[in-house]
């Protein structure tokens, strides 16, 4: 078998497609898989709606294979993912679904579902929707409404009301997931687990372009030190942006998201080590027990297209003032592990963030996991997010809070992280300062959430006003006063 | 009549449906892109295109300078230039057009084009162009009684200020268009127009030829809701310019950015309102004025004030009423229509004052509502001397605050709010009445052509174009019912100015009303003619008890005299026979709304040909410390008449009542102070997720009250539903209420978002 560096392999659909980037016209490493779908005349069915991840119109469907050789379906917005990233898997569009048989159109329980339900209107969304379905059909057998509509927050319609989708995904989901994909599957898998046995680091070269995606971290590290400038892409849901709204050419690419080894979650007797290149949807599921704060931060960030993407790495290594993660790894009081060919390092999460965006990470390292203490026995840890719409929406003010009590219900310990109130994640020192030492009851932490209300300069924007951000900011500390009540 | 599917629901879920952008054009085709103002209001004083032009593979720099035609886009008013000349009004405006082979050497080129500007001062608000006495157009108005004098009097007064937010179309499919250039200087146009035929117009327009030369058609759009009625007519004028420039196929589509800053929105009103009533709740006068922001230049504004207007009073006969109506001209992208056309804005006030009335008198809003309907046989004319027939709000109000439980569960929301300090609960019953047919009345027409071909199928053009809102489906379902065959044997053809001329928009709720009748009239002649042909084979061999004309029915794809069953023939024989007896097998059909007409000066007419009306009970669970809520259940009962689709028309309810409360919560619009959209993507603004529809949502129709004088007794659905939307808004306010023992009026505004509702409560809390 031959060994792939310089093309990209995957499979569309049924089909292996390798893409060589030297002679291609139409696309270079950093087209999307939206864009490369959208250049065959019978791949239209995936459409663009925003370019950004927001609205699931152009949802697809990946099939990876999994520690025990099973495929796992994810739906993902084609949008933000560049086509390298598709190297070794396989790649579902909606023209795929239906069967032929017999020359007539036999359609998947979840077409035939939005059918019988009027699932569509104008139809635009409809592609989209039909892949969030599949992989929700692939996953769940009778699905609670929950995950239902977990499944849909990222597929946006504007005629419909939703109503009838959810009414289809109930009718359609019954089958634990069989259809004709179930008989392909054996065959797909061998091939992924061919592409990848074969395939080391891809380097992918054009004129105006390197885009490097190692398969092993060691390898990754030593491009990061040979390629100081190079931009590391994990998940791309945030670099993606610049080639999609800002219409950046990025010149070099380290894409880490094909290293397994960054993948990892282990539970260890004092800590949690989560490798950054963990996917939050897989870290939303893993730290449901063990780090609820974390789980219920995860419940409220992005959409499931996205979190499949996005990555924790990623997460931290955007530093923005409003990454969700953040406030939590604070409140957790974690620890970022960086590494570069020749140096490890442990920071804490407190000293990493920087300024607005900017992080104490150098140009030969990379940010390889955090440690997270697990929480003493008795701290109260919980995570709140205040956006304009619930879901799918980047947070107005988040929060996450450790508290420890002694037995006089004193506090012995406290931390206030905040996100969307400063240029970057902050904590309320001079309110936890306040609180420290002092018994914890309604008149205390009222004083407190004044503290709260002036020691904070937010800004006004496109989300929210500053009045806003302070008055959310001061409530959430009563909120959480609130919750640790029925602790 | 049998409920279909979608008509295109199978393309859809495959993927297989084709939209603008999806149409396979040639390699020749071209991209096209838009370069536009970046200041709201400055003069030009420079455009220098030269480096752009020598950018590799960009193929024509097009100005004002070029446009062989009209430098016009105003569909009614020619206040909008298709190009900027010497000044730019808004931020958004479209000065160059660029066509290159990919949006690489698009961007490059516009990277390359210099334009010099001379900043001028903007008018960015509706306060500031009040104070600037900027007036769009002069004022309006209606008015009965004497609303000034009996105010005066009134025992009872409320005098306030509503801020009523706009709200963006965000359909799914952005503005997009192909333009094809032709043989002598011809153009076909693929358009998601919502106005095939204006968009048509504007075309010859710009390019200097005429409706014959050009052909548009639209297939299906990817939402519209008003968003491209006049919208859509911009980037096909852009589109074709750029095709006519370089004889190459041109396609634009919008990036989402580009679409949700260029184009207008829902016009965002100021309304000030005094009202007067007894103790009781008896509203005895109302004086409205209501201030519009039309944006930059005239567009539907004009029109969409008027519908304002008309629905100010809602669903309550007020004895003295004043309605001003004022349209504010600044320096924002000119707003358009969105489902409603206004209807919804002048509603907000009106069920403000019930509110407010109700909270007043310590009586809740229900009572109050009821109290001021419309009336059966008395109180029923509106202040445009309209009379109300056939009045649904008893009826629906009955059965929906039966079935809702309003009054038990209002009683026990009351017990929860008590009990609870940072959750509240709201509820509230809002009603729509809403008026059917264009208030320009001469809009009021349809045209179809119907084509049977020889093998007994049919063809049916008609003016309306599909949107997702199910016309397509629901005209198959009328020519199959008329015609009495499969539909399986029918095909709606896509919307072609060259099959049916001088349409009118597929707007005001009206697609169905008219152009369902318009097929039907296109059948109506042909079935004449075919039944003059079988009339004939039927009783060639008998000399008495002849077949009649009038009995000869078509049904199950039958064509039979309905008085000798026995003679009969299938409809595909019937057709073959008539095509060989030489008789014409196509034929347009044709119809206007009767009887409706509107004086603008005096403010009095019959507009609308019928109302819709519907109700909704919404509760809400506010949480006071983060201002978030959510809606626990909402009840609907809705009147379509005689449904022709039950499914589709409840698609249409409820998608219309969560577009609406959208408006009503996450949707919100907000400039910077150089009149920038800072919410121009889905990124910040939030149109409503998956999550945000009611835990619980129960919609009916109202069965077994058919519509008199429409298309098989039916009622429009299109936009009615958008205002069942006030039951959650005003839900939200009665939960922020409660948390001043609805003692103190709350501060509220739309849309309620968490930052309005915050503040709100904050304020509340330092009143009491
Ligand atoms: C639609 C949408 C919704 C979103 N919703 C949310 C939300 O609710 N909350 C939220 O916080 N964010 C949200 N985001 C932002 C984004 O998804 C997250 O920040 C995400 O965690 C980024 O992860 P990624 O793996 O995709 O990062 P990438 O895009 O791959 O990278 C982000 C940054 O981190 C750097 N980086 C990545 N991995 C490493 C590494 N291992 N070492 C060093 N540097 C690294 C990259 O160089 C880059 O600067 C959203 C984004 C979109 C598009
Ligand atoms: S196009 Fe909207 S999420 Fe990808
Ligand atoms: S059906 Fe039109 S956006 Fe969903």
């Amino acid at each position: 078998m031959k060994k792939y560096k310089n093309a990209v392999a995957f499979i569309l659909n049924d089909k292996l497609v390798e893409v060589n980037f030297n002679d291609s016209r139409s696309h270079t490493p950093t087209t999307t898989v939206l864009n490369y779908l959208r250049n065959f005349p019978f791949h239209r069915g995936v459409k663009e709606g925003c370019a950004e991840g927001d609205c699931g119109a152009c949802t697809v469907v990946i099939g990876q294979v999994n520690e025990e050789n099973k495929i796992i379906y994810q739906a993902v917005d084609s949008c933000l993912m560049f086509l390298p990233m598709l190297h070794g898997k396989q790649l579902i569009t909606v023209e795929h679904l239906a069967r032929i048989e017999d020359n007539k159109i036999i359609l998947h329980p979840v077409q035939q579902s939005l059918v019988d339900k009027y699932g569509s209107q104008c139809g635009y969304c409809t592609p989209g929707f039909v892949m969030s379905l599949f992989a929700l059909y692939k996953n769940y057998n009778n699905p609670s409404k929950e995950i239902i509509l977990d499944a849909l927050t990222g597929n946006l319609c504007r005629c419909t009301g939703y109503q009838p989708i959810i009414e289809a995904a109930e009718l359609a989901c019954v089958n634990n997931g069989t259809d004709h994909f179930t008989d392909s599957e054996e065959n797909i898998t061998n091939i992924l687990l061919q592409i990848k046995k074969s395939t080391k680091t891809l380097s992918l070269k054009t004129k105006k372009q390197t885009y490097y995606r190692p398969a092993k971290f060691k390898k990754a590290k030593l491009l990061r030190s040979l390629h100081p400038e190079a931009i590391i892409t994990s998940g791309a849901t945030d670099i993606a942006l610049k080639v999609t709204k800002k219409h950046e050419l990025l010149k070099e690419i380290i894409d880490i998201s094909g290293i397994e080894d960054l993948k990892y979650y282990e539970e260890r007797p004092n800590t949690i080590n989560v490798g950054a290149g963990l996917s939050l949807e897989k870290l939303k599921t893993l730290s449901e027990k063990a780090l609820p704060a974390l789980h219920h931060m995860l419940t409220v960030f992005g959409s499931k297209q996205i979190r499949s993407l996005a990555t924790l790495g990623g997460n931290i290594g955007s530093a923005s003032p409003i990454g969700d993660t953040l406030p939590v790894l604070i409140a957790y009081n974690a620890s970022v592990v960086i590494e570069s060919i020749d140096n490890k390092r442990i920071v804490n999460i407190n000293d990493f963030i920087k300024a607005y965006r900017k992080t104490d990470i150098h140009t030969d390292e990379i940010i390889t996991g955090v440690i997270i203490p697990k929480p003493k026995e008795g701290t109260i840890v919980r995570s709140y997010k205040i956006s304009k719409r619930k879901d799918l929406d980047i947070s107005t003010v988040s929060a996450c809070y450790a508290l420890k009590l002694n037995n006089e219900n004193i506090v012995q310990s406290i931390i206030l992280a905040y996100g969307g109130v400063a240029a970057t994640t902050k904590r309320a020192l001079e309110a936890e300062n306040f609180i420290i030492g002092k018994l914890w009851n309604q008149e205390i932490v009222e004083e407190a959430s004044q503290i709260i209300f002036r020691e904070f300069a937010p800004l006004s924007d496109a989300r929210a006003g500053e009045e806003m951000r302070r008055i959310a900011a001061r409530n959430l500390l009563v909120k959480f006063y609130s919750d640790s009540l029925t602790f | 009549m049998k409920d279909l599917q979608h008509d295109s629901a199978k393309l859809h879920v495959t993927g297989e449906a084709i939209y603008v952008n999806d149409i396979e054009s040639n390699q020749q085709t071209l991209i096209g892109k838009i370069l536009y103002s970046k200041h709201a209001h400055a003069r030009i004083k420079k455009i220098d295109i030269s480096q752009a032009l020598l950018i590799n593979k960009v193929h024509a720099i097009v100005t004002y300078k070029d446009i062989p035609g009209k430098n016009n886009m105003g569909p009614i008013v020619y206040d909008e230039p298709c190009l900027a000349e010497d000044e730019v009004n808004f931020i958004g405006q479209a000065i160059v057009l660029i066509a290159a082979e990919n949006e690489y050497a698009c961007i490059e080129a516009e990277k390359a084009i210099k334009i010099e500007y001379e900043q001028l001062e903007a008018i960015l608000d509706i306060e500031t162009a009040i104070k600037k006495n900027n007036l769009l157009a002069p004022p309006r108005k209606i008015e009965r009684g004497n609303p000034d004098g009996v105010l005066s009097n009134c025992e009872y007064k409320i005098k306030d200020t509503l801020h009523i937010g706009g709200q963006e179309h965000w359909y799914l499919e952005t503005q997009s268009c192909l333009c094809i250039p032709g043989e002598n200087g011809e153009m076909q146009v693929y358009s998601s127009t919502q106005n095939p035929t204006e968009t048509q117009i504007l075309v010859a327009d710009v390019l200097g030829l005429e409706s014959k030369d050009v052909i548009v058609e639209s297939k299906r759009l990817g939402g519209g809701f008003g968003g491209k009625e006049t919208q859509g007519n911009h980037v096909a004028c852009w589109a074709a310019l750029l095709a006519q420039k370089t004889k190459r196929p041109v396609k634009i589509h919008l990036s989402r950015d580009d679409d949700q800053k260029i184009t207008g929105k829902r016009h965002r009103f100021i309304i000030n309102y005094e009202a007067g009533f007894n103790k009781e709740g008896q509203i005895e006068a109302i004086i409205f004025e209501q201030n519009s922001d039309a944006g930059a230049a005239t567009d539907l504004s004009m029109a969409i004030l008027e519908r304002a207007m008309l629905h100010a009073e809602n669903s309550y006969f007020i004895p003295n009423i004043k309605i001003i109506g004022k349209a504010w001209k600044t320096n924002l992208p000119s707003n358009t229509a969105f489902r409603g056309f206004g209807g919804p804005q002048g509603m907000a006030a009106m069920e403000t004052i019930i509110d407010r009335i109700a909270r007043q008198l310590k009586k809740d809003p229900l009572e109050i509502r009821y109290k001021n309907f419309y009336k059966i046989s008395t109180n029923n004319i509106t202040p445009y001397d309209q009379l109300i027939e056939n009045n649904r709000l008893f009826i629906l109000h009955d059965k929906l605050s039966e079935s809702s439980d309003y009054w038990s569960r209002r009683k026990a929301i009351h017990e929860f709010n008590t009990k609870n300090k940072i959750l509240k609960k709201g509820i509230a019953l809002t009603p729509v009445k809403f008026g059917i047919s264009f208030t320009t009345s001469f809009l009021n027409q349809a045209g179809a052509l119907v084509l049977i071909y020889k093998d007994g199928t049919v063809l049916v053009n008609h003016g309306g174009t599909e949107m997702g809102q199910g016309l397509y489906t629901k005209i198959l379902q009328i020519a199959s019912a008329e015609l009495g065959i499969n539909p399986k044997n029918i095909k709606i053809a896509p919307t072609n100015t060259s099959k049916v001329p001088n349409t009118s928009p597929t707007a005001a709720s009206s697609g169905t009303d008219l152009n369902g009748m318009a097929v039907k009239n296109a059948i109506d002649i042909l079935k004449s003619r075919i039944s003059e042909v079988v009339t004939v084979e039927f009783n060639k061999d008998f000399k008495y008890d002849l077949t009649k004309i009038e009995n000869i029915e078509f049904e199950n794809d039958m064509v039979f005299d309905n008085f000798h069953k026995d003679r009969s023939m299938t409809f595909k024989e019937v057709v073959s026979m008539a095509y060989l007896k030489q008789v014409s097998l196509s034929s347009t059909g044709f119809y206007k709304t009767p009887a409706v007409n509107f004086d603008r000066e005096k403010g009095t007419g019959k507009p609308f040909h019928y109302f819709s009306y519907g109700m909704a009970v919404s509760e809400v669970l506010v949480d006071s410390l983060t201002g978030s809520h959510k809606i626990i259940r909402t009840d609907i009962l809705h009147d379509c008449g005689d449904s022709l689709n039950t499914e589709i028309d409840k698609g249409q309810i409820i998608g219309g009542f969560i577009q609406g409360v959208g408006w009503c919560t996450t949707e919100e619009l907000k400039y910077d102070k150089d009149g920038n959209l800072l919410n121009h993507s889905p990124d910040t603004y939030k149109i409503p997720s998956v999550q945000d529809i009611p835990d619980d949502l129960r919609v009916e129709l109202l069965k077994d009250f058919p519509n008199e004088n429409t298309i098989r007794k039916s009622k429009a659905i299109g936009e009615p539903p958008f205002m069942l939307c006030f039951s959650v808004w005003l839900a939200i306010k009665d939960a922020i209420s409660s948390i001043g023992l609805h003692q103190i009026e709350p501060e509220f505004s739309l849309p309620a978002t968490n930052e309005t509702i915050l503040l709100s409560i904050e304020n509340l809390k330092n009143k009491y």
